[in-house]
């Protein structure tokens, strides 16, 4: 005897039935439509420590992103009768057409969906339109979901679905892959049957049930598949069709369960489903309280009076729209009109995290994996890092060994392509040694992984020959240093010995110089990082110390007779440069600055040299206090004589983004002013465009500022030398401003 | 015809509700008229069995009348939020209409609403002459209705002051009104309810305690959705105007309709249909209320001094006034509007000149 049961996928009034139908029926073999390949992992559903939702992935492992994912939620149909087998020691198998088929038929489908609800006539709609509903979705839900009594559902639905069936029969628009498909679960019954089993119950989608009741096909079938396996051999393209799949269990989230996100299940709200399935009775109650909750948590003022409004006015809305109970749509029109006072937003924020919910799945340390993933567990577990579908913010202070651990796992993961943390830009203030990351993981990183795998068993291992792998074929010197940046950050430390060789080898045979001077900022970081990582830097501070000799020689041979957009790109790179050689500690002293500032003198004086970039330099040498000449230098670069164009650059040069530093350091201001001053009528008038056009660079508040600041100060500005100070007045003064600052007592200090 | 200026929606409609009435089967909540059904189905339109049509009293969205209904059918009272012009008072005097056949008991929030307006006052010569007795006592709308198990209206609720709107709690909440001076009170029978309107976009309002705002739901009636909708409602709301004031115009043309919508709907979101011009909004609200009585005012116009066909020319006067509210700054938004938007449409010459004339 076979007993069908047709359910929709995912939904928790068919979970119910089945779970009660089955009881009833007591078999000796559940057969659940799925995929066969993954039979073996069966005895992982009744683990304790699985917790759904979960999804068998099945892929190949050539190919790993050519994965198909069956998901499943705690009010799967498929779920708690595949439970109710293995805790009943009833014999339990899956039942469809091996997936190694359809992956290798769905090869040119990028986007695989998976347990299609159904065909793409949708019959469904056509019968909720029968019954005066938009939607069939919500028809199935209020007829088949909703009821409370299980009695006779089954049969009900079976003869429905004959009558549709035929009808979409006669219409010829039943997907010849389904009636593959519909030959392969016989086919498995069958044997079922042959193998003595009496008492079979079938659980499959709805749509399927009618073509499974005659089971007398057999030679027909036989022929079927064996024309449809002849099919996918011809098709050369498609590969190989023996090309086994391996099949893993992976957490899943309710997000992904949700129709929105990339590999849909077709349901709308996960999360409404398990309260659905999860409370026997005062459904509603129960939902109006989740919700007093999180309104509650999230600073907005919700009593119990409110739920108790909110159940009356859902209920009493279900009646007036004659439903028996009230649905999600009414609930959530009562909470807008009770909870939320008719503003929508709120309900934004309760579909994240109810209707959709934020649950994500647990498999079993069991369950079949790569070696890469299981080397993933255990560095989650002795980072205590655990993966969540919640975005957090995580803000790791590399002084603590822990947080060190897990930001180079992090660094690893994106290595390889499984971006579960993202680097924020960490802001100037918290300096190097720490790393701001905001996580979420997500399901389809098992695939990720899968992918990554073909790099090494480990994290570390597999990070490391991606890192040789790319580095192999880097020819460009900044690129191998990001790579070098990388694996410093990863902690990869058998890849930085032959990487900086490789830097080494680079820099001494790369001509441009604009290489050299882009590798030059990763490279100092580097060095910068060394000792919060404990990384050994001394090699890098060779290559730096190399690299920065070099630029100092080559730049001014490359800086002169440049047009606009090779200086603007030198520009770019003199900045980032001196910003870089800047950062190298005990700078101010150390030769590197001193030789860095005689090339800037030369760049300054250079009479071939771009006007942008001789302004750049000579700002550059003002900055470090390290040049009398500035002003010489100004009255020289904007004098009459000079072409119009190049005066503009230099000015340009000088002043790039200095808005604010005009206004706050008063000696540039002076500067400015007294060349200003110095200029008589006619030079000034001449000079005048130049200035407006470099100024016109500034944000409009900074010119405002430097209008208003060169009005109220008039045309000289005092600077602290000038202003006589009472050395003991400032004293006392002094005293107290310590004492507001301090955060400790006065008295202690 | 009569010589009521307006008649009262249950007088207007008597004929659809007494024919709803006679065809709903469905059970009604005590001392209502209708059941929740038949009161859905008289605002928003529909046919019945027995082959009657009822007309639409409001057009839009189904889910926000039901959710009104069904409100009023918990015993919980009603707020109904929304700028001006979206049907607040249309949409609740008619609902108390259908549910208690009486749309009369109305307060009207103002600055200067006292307690006595909403509890009870005296008739003081009779307070003096003989003392208090429920002979002297002047009882509020809202009195009347929880003695006679009715709906009743309370308008523009946020004008009304903070302490006087507070009286109200104990009504929704206890629903009895206390008579200390006779030692009386008034308990309510079952049908008494609420419908309050509020302005969203009012300047100067009073905003409900949360005390008094937990004891409404609150729907928010929306600006049409749809240039298609916003027709309609005009289109409707005209003609049947137009009716009740015996204007002798022909039906308004529904191209004249859509142009006045379409000026409307772009002023509002500040931005054409196309949505490729930015335009600036006016301080108005240019509701469809609005629109409504720009088309009136241009059939009266038609009736009287034209030949009875609504043209750009009648519409042109009533559109400005709309519009130009300030005078300063909407006029250059109008102006603006004129030159760049109205002037570039082909079929559009004839409101161009019309508009152009006017000023």
């Amino acid at each position: 005897m076979i007993t069908l049961f047709g359910i929709r996928h995912h939904g928790p009034g068919s979970a119910r039935s089945v779970r009660a139908a089955l009881e009833k029926l007591r078999p000796d073999c559940v057969l659940v439509e799925g995929p066969p390949e993954a039979n073996a992992l069966l005895p992982l559903f009744a683990d304790p420590e699985t917790t759904p939702p979960l999804a068998l992935l099945i892929y190949l492992p050539d190919n790993p992103q050519h994965a198909v994912f069956y998901p499943f939620a705690e009010f799967s149909p498929e779920w708690q009768a595949i439970r109710y087998a293995l805790t009943n020691q009833i014999s339990v198998r899956f039942m469809d057409l091996e997936q190694r088929y359809l992956l290798v038929a769905d090869r040119t489908d990028p986007a695989p969906v998976p347990m299609p609800v159904s065909p793409s006539s949708d019959p469904f709609q056509i019968l909720a339109q029968a019954a005066g509903y938009s939607d069939s979705e919500r028809w199935w839900e209020r007829f088949i979901e909703q009821r409370r009594t299980t009695e006779g559902i089954f049969s009900g639905i079976l003869e429905l679905m004959t009558t549709l069936r035929a009808e979409v029969e006669a219409l010829g628009q039943i997907e010849p892959q389904n009636l593959v498909r519909e030959a392969a679960m016989r086919k498995i019954i069958h044997t079922a049957q042959i193998e003595g089993y009496q008492n079979i119950a079938i659980v499959c989608g709805a749509w399927h049930a009618p073509a499974l009741t005659h089971l007398d096909t057999v030679q027909a079938d036989e022929a079927l598949l064996a024309d449809f396996l002849r099919s996918l051999s011809r098709d050369r393209r498609a590969g190989s069709p023996s090309s086994q799949p391996a099949v893993s269990l992976i957490p899943w989230t309710y997000d992904r369960l949700a129709r929105r996100s990339g590999y849909g299940a077709g349901i709308d709200a996960p999360g409404w489903y398990e309260h659905l399935w999860q409370s026997e009775s005062d459904i509603v109650e129960g939902w109006m309280v989740k919700v007093a909750q999180e309104m509650r948590a999230e600073g907005l003022e919700v009593s119990p009076a409110h739920a108790i409004e909110g159940t009356r006015l859902a209920e009493t809305l279900a009646a007036l729209r004659g439903h028996p109970l009230p649905g999600l749509p009414e609930v959530e029109d009562a909470i807008r009109a009770v909870f939320c006072f008719g503003d929508e937003t709120p309900l934004y924020l309760i579909h994240e995290k109810l209707i959709v919910g934020q649950r994500m799945g647990k498999v079993p340390s069991a369950a079949p994996t790569v070696p890469l993933q299981r080397d993933l567990f255990a560095a989650q577990k002795r980072t205590r890092l655990e993966p969540s579908a919640t975005p957090q913010t995580l803000d790791l202070d590399l002084r603590k060994p822990l947080l060190l651990e897990r930001s180079r796992l992090l660094h690893r993961l994106n290595l390889l392509g499984i971006p579960w943390g993202e680097l924020q830009v960490a802001s100037g203030a918290k300096g190097t040694f720490h790393e701001v990351w905001r996580m979420e993981w997500r399901p389809e990183f098992a695939v990720n992984i899968i992918e990554a795998s073909i790099w090494g068993n480990t994290l570390l291992e597999a990070a490391t020959n991606k890192i040789q792998a790319k580095a192999a074929r880097a020819t460009e010197l900044p690129m191998l240093t990001r790579l070098l940046e990388a694996a410093l950050l990863a902690d990869l430390p058998e890849v930085i010995p032959p990487l900086l060789e490789r830097t080494q080898f680079l820099v001494a045979s790369s001509t441009d110089l604009s290489h050299l001077m882009d590798a030059l900022p990763p490279l100092i970081n580097i060095s910068r990082y060394g000792n919060v990582r404990q990384t050994d830097t001394a090699l890098v501070r060779r290559i730096v110390d190399e690299l920065i000799t070099r630029v100092c020689i080559g730049l001014p041979a490359a800086c002169s007779a440049l047009n606009e957009e090779a200086a603007q790109e030198m520009f770019a790179h003199i900045k980032a440069v001196h910003q870089g050689i800047a950062l190298l500690e005990g700078v101010e002293s150390s030769e590197h600055f001193q030789a860095w500032l005689r090339t800037l003198t030369t760049l300054a004086t250079l009479s071939a040299g771009h006007g942008l970039i001789r302004g750049l330099a000579s700002r550059l040498l003002y900055d470090a206090h390290a040049d009398p000449d500035t002003f010489s230098r100004m009255s020289l670069a904007l004098s009459s004589g000079a072409p119009a164009a190049d005066a503009a650059a230099w000015l340009q040069g000088f002043l790039h983004n200095s808005g604010q530093a005009l206004i706050h350091d008063p000696a540039l201001w002076q500067l400015l002013d007294e060349w200003v001053l110095s200029l008589s009528e006619t030079s000034f008038i001449a000079v005048l465009p130049i200035l407006r056009r470099t100024f016109s660079a500034f944000s409009a508040p900074e010119r405002r500022q430097i209008g208003e600041f060169a009005r109220n100060t008039g045309n000289r500005l005092l600077s602290a030398t000038e202003i006589k100070l009472d050395p003991v007045r400032a004293e006392k003064a002094l005293a107290l401003v310590n004492l507001i600052l301090s955060p400790t007592p006065y008295d202690e200090r | 015809m009569s010589l009521i200026l307006r008649a009262h929606a249950e007088q207007q409609f008597a004929e659809e509700l007494a024919e709803l009435a006679k065809a709903d089967t469905r059970p009604r909540p005590p001392n209502w008229r209708l059941s929740p059904w038949a009161v859905t189905t008289y605002i928003l339109g529909g046919q019945l069995e027995n082959g009657f049509t009822v007309t639409p009293k409001y057009i839009g969205s189904r889910r926000l009348i039901e959710v009104a209904v069904a409100t009023l059918a918990t015993d919980r009272a009603l707020l109904l939020l929304g700028v001006p012009g979206t049907a607040k008072s249309w949409v609740s005097e008619h609902l108390a209409a259908a549910i208690s056949g009486d749309s009369t008991l109305l307060i009207q929030g103002t600055a200067g609403t006292t307690e006595e307006t909403l509890r009870y006052g005296w008739n003081y010569a009779r307070l003096l002459a003989e003392g208090p007795s429920e002979k002297a006592l002047v009882p509020s709308p809202i009195m009347i209705a929880m003695q006679t198990g009715k709906i009743v209206r309370v308008e523009e609720l946020t004008r009304i002051p903070s302490e006087v709107q507070d009286t109200l709690i104990s009504i929704l909440s206890e629903k009895t009104l206390p008579i200390p001076e006779l030692g009386k009170e008034v308990q309510a029978v079952k049908g008494f309810n609420i419908i309050a309107t509020a302005n969203s976009r009012d300047k100067g309002v009073n905003e409900l305690s949360s005390a008094l705002r937990r004891r409404f739901n609150t729907v928010v009636m929306p600006l049409p959705a749809t240039l298609e909708e916003e027709v309609e409602i005009v289109r409707y709301r005209s003609e049947a105007l137009g009716r009740a004031l015996e204007l002798p115009a022909e039906p308004p043309t529904l191209e004249e309709i859509r142009r006045i919508v379409t000026i409307f709907r772009e002023l509002r979101a500040g931005m054409t249909t196309d949505g490729k011009s930015k335009l600036k909004s006016p301080s108005g609200t240019l509701s469809t209320a609005e629109a409504i009585s720009v088309v009136t005012n241009g059939l009266a116009l038609a009736a009287h001094f034209g030949n009875g066909e609504l043209r750009a020319s009648d519409v042109a006067a009533g559109l400005i006034g709309a519009v130009i509210t300030d005078p300063v700054q909407d006029r250059i938004v109008w102006q603006e509007y004129l030159e760049t938007v109205a002037k570039e449409r082909k079929d559009w010459k004839d409101l161009y000149r019309a508009c152009k004339e006017m000023e």
